[in-house]
């Protein structure tokens, strides 16, 4: 209550102030008047009375000066009328100005980008009716970290009816293709059960959810919108539901329109486009077998509501019950791990990836952190020096009686005015580089949008800034020693000409920190390289790759087998292919399998996985991969014909003792046909360049013909050149039949280099924020010496008087840049070597729920070289100008100055 | 002139509550009628009367107010709260008991 009055008084006293500045002047005018009026009236000449009156009274000014502070708010007329001081200082050094507001926009407007992108991600909320009586459920990993849940074990969850008032359950988001009568769009799925919404307590926006005979097998494909897929990609349309389009070339009803405010099950920013019921699924050519007990990957994720009074102890003490029956009822299927139970308030994706995500997100915020701490030194050396630039000025006002205080907050109001000012700026530029990252078509709409927190975060980091380097800069330059500053030489001296000063501490400093951004850069490149060294194993030269869908244009698996069998053909006449294959997915897209190896009683649960691939007739050709033992799969390997497969060696090797392992057989659990190896391949590349550290090593091929699978590539090699063979294969494409879509069709290198995006971003990051921080650090270098010069003009005329030449004075310049550099480089490379060493003796992390494997990085000497190289150069380029106006220094000037 | 007397520290708060104890009084009337009351005895420096009004004001002891002068000018009037008349009668009190001691130390000495 207090504060509230205070608050008010003030505000009244900064509404008020120019009503009662303008008061106190009639006031005081009346009073002048009344005397003249006197006077006259005694018989004194007007004049002369008014002249005499004023005299009487003294000085207006110092009246109305003394009558303010006897107010007690003067607080804030104290801070408007430094405010205003220092708006009018700061608009008269515009060129300073403008350059602390670019380098600190800059830093800010970093930070403000990278933080609406994890605000985004880990703190908006999500729309959920009462949170608190909401629970996540997972079943646990071996080691017991919470996985996902198989469909059949949800089930088994649901049936706790007594515990729960109502449970749903939901795949994970995929990416499908869509077509609303124009072209085909990319967009994100989700699968959930019809009680999805009920349990989560909302309401559809328009229309209605699926029901629970809808979320049938072989029941007729239905679809609720996603709020913002309906307002960006149906423009709002009401008429929307009832209407039929078609989604990975299936035709689906819209029978409704999910809330505004739930964008997704998993709550990281993304928006799902499509909501389908579960076992919808299947009709999209999932395999049945992912709804079964035993699965390789337990994808889907279980939310139920807590019945009144129940708490999360309980139903986690019910679920590890529910744990522990599922390890004795289902030996083979369940390791008995357990069950966890969250509550909905403390999971934002996933236990797991909520860890991960805090760590990235942290070390983001870190790195991008050192590029405003780069700024803030920054802007510091820059108001240091111009303190020093002012001493004079600081002097001749504590010489009239200023107190320091009343000089520590003129200068500290100057620096939040600049803060608040680059803050603004930062806002600018982070609203810019978001609005332009939302313009991108990706396939993911993640919501990035700047909303409070983001702006509160740039105005606290503004304020924060403004303080620190201005106090330091503040107190530092109002410390001057009035006699030695107001003696006529107008020589400046703040500090004595110690080295290690704070000036040259803030240079270091930043010239470290760029070091060491660049040398992230350095390891970015290096896994880059790493990955493009990387041998793959299969042809890539020549080799090109086109994807369709033919389920947009026939419904029956074999009219789509046939579509891509008349594809093959016209391929295969191209002139120059040499070799083409009809598969589905790409040598590097992989899905791993849990398997049973026949004549092995039952083998160690772990390993007895694998990853698979499906190849037609021609594949090994195709790709160039070598049959080691055995034959490739070919035309013989039809439906009906015994199931084949040819394994890699590692596969061969590990589970099966030899290389040479034909005739062995294996199977998928649970329970396949049993497959004859036919043949074993050498080991190829299993995943693209993107993971450098784990490659899935077991690898076996399938005949795509004896899995009643729909193909949807072709890939062929040519000795032409792979860009015509691109073109050649779309002209056919078209050719085979109009309504084929072209998903994707790029050359094979192209795949690969695709698959570097990451590193490639991480590259570009790094070497953004390095020459970001460099080029901050090269201004700070400037200002730094270009002050020193000034300084030392005297000292350099003297010098040039008694037979310096220039190059001795640029010489004695470029020593001080080039001691300051040479530290700060140094210390950077040092920091760096630190960090690769900890990289090393820590590969990976366990940190309870997650491991993190890093990429183990060497110290490159040539990256260190380019590096130093690279900063002499900025150093080079900051010290020109100031070292360049020294050796021009004409020595009469210099020493007459004053 | 040379027999007017400076204004002791502190007791111009005193003169200015008592002036305008009967009735509202504006800046220059109360600087004149401190000067008559004490046979010209007083001088109120007007550097000194205006920054009182206003520390007075804000103390809470005394209000302001715009009206009209006797010329039919808009002037400000200060009067008296009921917190300044607390106020003046304990200041009332107090300098009377400060100059009857010092009028006896005066005497006796």
């Amino acid at each position: 209550m207090r504060f509230w009055h205070v608050a008010v008084a003030w505000l009244r006293s900064v509404f008020l102030r120019s009503r009662r500045e303008a008061e106190l002047g009639e006031e005081l005018r009346f009073h002048i008047e009344q005397e003249t009026e006197r006077l006259v009236a005694g018989g004194v000449e007007p004049h002369q009375a008014r002249l005499h009156a004023r005299r009487t009274f003294g000085s207006v000014e110092a009246v109305k000066e003394e009558s303010r502070d006897a107010r007690g708010t003067t607080f804030v007329d104290h801070l408007a009328r430094d405010t205003r001081h220092a708006a009018r200082r700061l608009r008269r050094d515009w060129r300073f100005t403008t350059a602390a507001v670019l380098i600190l926009g800059l830093g800010i407007g970093v930070n403000a980008a990278i933080f609406s992108v994890i605000n985004a991600v880990l703190f908006r909320p999500q729309a959920v009716v009462n949170p608190e009586t909401l629970v996540d459920i997972y079943q646990n990993a071996p080691g017991g970290a919470p996985m996902g849940n198989s469909y059949a074990a949800y089930l088994d969850m649901a049936a706790y009816t007594d515990i729960f008032a109502g449970s749903t359950v939901t795949f994970i988001p995929h990416p499908v293709t869509y077509s609303d009568g124009g072209p085909l769009r990319q967009a994100i799925a989700e699968n959930t059960s019809a009680s999805y919404l009920t349990v989560l307590g909302l309401r559809p926006a328009l229309g209605r959810w699926f029901t629970e005979a809808e979320d049938a097998m072989n029941a007729p494909p239905v679809v609720v919108l996603g709020y913002r897929a309906w307002t960006t990609r149906f423009a709002s349309d009401p008429a929307v539901i009832g209407r039929i389009i078609r989604i990975d070339g299936i035709p689906v009803t819209v029978v409704g329109v999910a809330p505004a405010n739930h964008a997704a099950s998993m709550n990281f920013g993304a928006h799902s486009d499509f909501w389908m019921p579960l076992k919808t699924l299947v009709n999209f050519g999932a395999p049945a077998q992912m709804l079964a007990r035993d699965i390789s990957e337990p994808a889907f994720m279980v939310k139920a509501r807590l019945r009144p009074g129940v708490t999360v102890a309980q139903a986690q003490a019910a679920m590890t019950a529910l744990g522990s029956r599922l390890a004795r009822e289902y030996p083979k299927e369940d390791k008995g791990a357990g069950i966890s139970v969250y509550s909905a308030r403390d999971v934002r994706i996933h236990p797991q990836m909520d860890v991960i995500l805090a760590a990235f997100a942290t070390a983001l915020l870190a790195l991008v952190g050192l590029v405003l701490a780069i700024a803030c030194s920054n802007l510091a050396t820059l108001l240091l020096v111009r303190g020093a630039a002012r001493v004079k000025e600081v002097s001749v006002r504590l010489a009239v009686g200023a107190t320091r205080t009343q000089l520590v907050r003129h200068l500290l109001t100057e620096s939040v005015l600049l803060a608040l000012a680059g803050g603004a700026a930062g806002c600018v530029l982070a609203w810019w580089t978001m609005r332009s990252l939302s313009t991108l078509d990706l396939p993911v709409v993640v919501d990035f949008s700047l909303d409070f927190r983001v702006l509160g975060f740039a105005l606290a980091l503004s304020f924060v800034t403004g303080i620190l380097f201005g106090l330091a800069p503040a107190l530092h330059s109002t410390r001057v020693d009035l006699w030695q500053t107001l003696r006529d030489d107008g020589e400046v001296r703040v500090s004595g000409r110690r080295w290690f000063n704070l000036k040259n501490s803030l240079v270091v400093f930043q010239v470290a920190v760029s070091v060491f951004l660049l040398a992230g850069t350095g390891l970015a490149l290096q896994m880059l390289a790493a990955g493009r060294a990387q041998r793959v194993g299969y042809a890539v030269d020549g080799v090109s790759m086109i994807e369709s869908d033919a389920r947009y244009v026939v419904n029956t698996a074999a009219g789509q087998s046939r579509l891509f069998e008349q594809l093959l053909t016209r391929v295969k006449a191209i002139p120059g292919v040499q070799a083409a294959v009809v598969t589905r997915g790409l040598p590097m897209e992989v899905a791993g399998l849990p398997i049973a190896i026949d004549g092995a009683a039952g083998g160690s649960p772990e390993s007895t996985g694998a990853a698979s691939i499906w190849a037609g007739p021609g594949f090994f050709e195709t790709l160039q991969i070598p049959i080691l033992y055995g034959r490739a799969l070919d035309t013989r390997d039809r439906e009906g014909a015994p199931r084949a497969a040819v394994v890699n060696e590692g596969m061969a090797r590990r589970y099966f003792g030899s290389v040479n392992a034909i005739g062995r057989r294996f199977r998928i659990e649970p329970g396949g046909d049993w497959m004859t190896i036919v043949g074993v391949a050498r080991d190829t590349w299993t995943n693209d360049l993107s993971d450098i550290v784990d490659p899935v090593p077991y690898l076996f091929y399938r005949p795509i013909e004896q899995w009643n699978v729909t193909p949807s590539t072709v890939i062929a090699r040519t000795t032409l050149g792979a860009a015509p063979l691109v073109r050649a294969m779309q002209i056919e494409i078209r050719e085979v039949d109009e309504r084929l879509p072209i998903l994707t069709a790029k050359t094979m290198v192209q795949v690969l280099e695709d698959s570097l995006q990451a590193a490639k971003g991480m590259a570009a990051f790094f070497t953004g924020l390095g020459v970001l921080g460099l080029t901050l650090a090269g201004i700070g270098l400037y200002a730094v010496i270009a002050f020193a010069v000034t300084r030392r003009s005297r000292e350099i005329g003297i010098r040039m008087a008694l037979g310096a030449g220039s190059q001795q004075v640029v010489w004695s310049v470029a020593r001080d840049v080039a001691a300051l550099v040479a530290v700060g480089t140094g210390a950077g490379l040092g920091l760096w070597m630190i960090a690769v060493l900890v990289m090393k003796v820590a590969p990976v992390r366990t940190s309870g729920v997650a491991n993190i494997q890093f990429y183990q990085p060497d110290v490159d000497p040539l990256a260190m070289l380019a590096i130093a190289g690279f900063t002499a150069f900025v150093a080079v380029a900051a010290a020109y100008v100031p070292a360049r106006r020294a050796a021009r220094l004409d020595p009469l000037i210099a020493l007459r100055h004053d | 002139m040379s027999d007017q007397t400076d204004l002791l520290q502190g007791t111009l708060d005193l003169l200015i509550m008592r002036t305008i104890a009967p009735e509202p009084l504006h800046g220059w009337a109360i600087a004149q009628r401190i000067q008559q009351v004490s046979d010209e005895l007083l001088r109120v420096q007007q550097g000194s009367l205006y920054p009182a009004l206003h520390r007075l004001e804000h103390q809470g002891w005394i209000a302001a107010e715009w009206g009209a002068s006797d010329n039919n000018r808009r002037a400000r009037f200060y009067s008296l709260t009921r917190a300044g008349r607390r106020q003046l009668s304990t200041e009332v009190s107090k300098w009377e008991r400060l100059s009857a001691g010092v009028n006896l130390v005066l005497r006796r000495t």
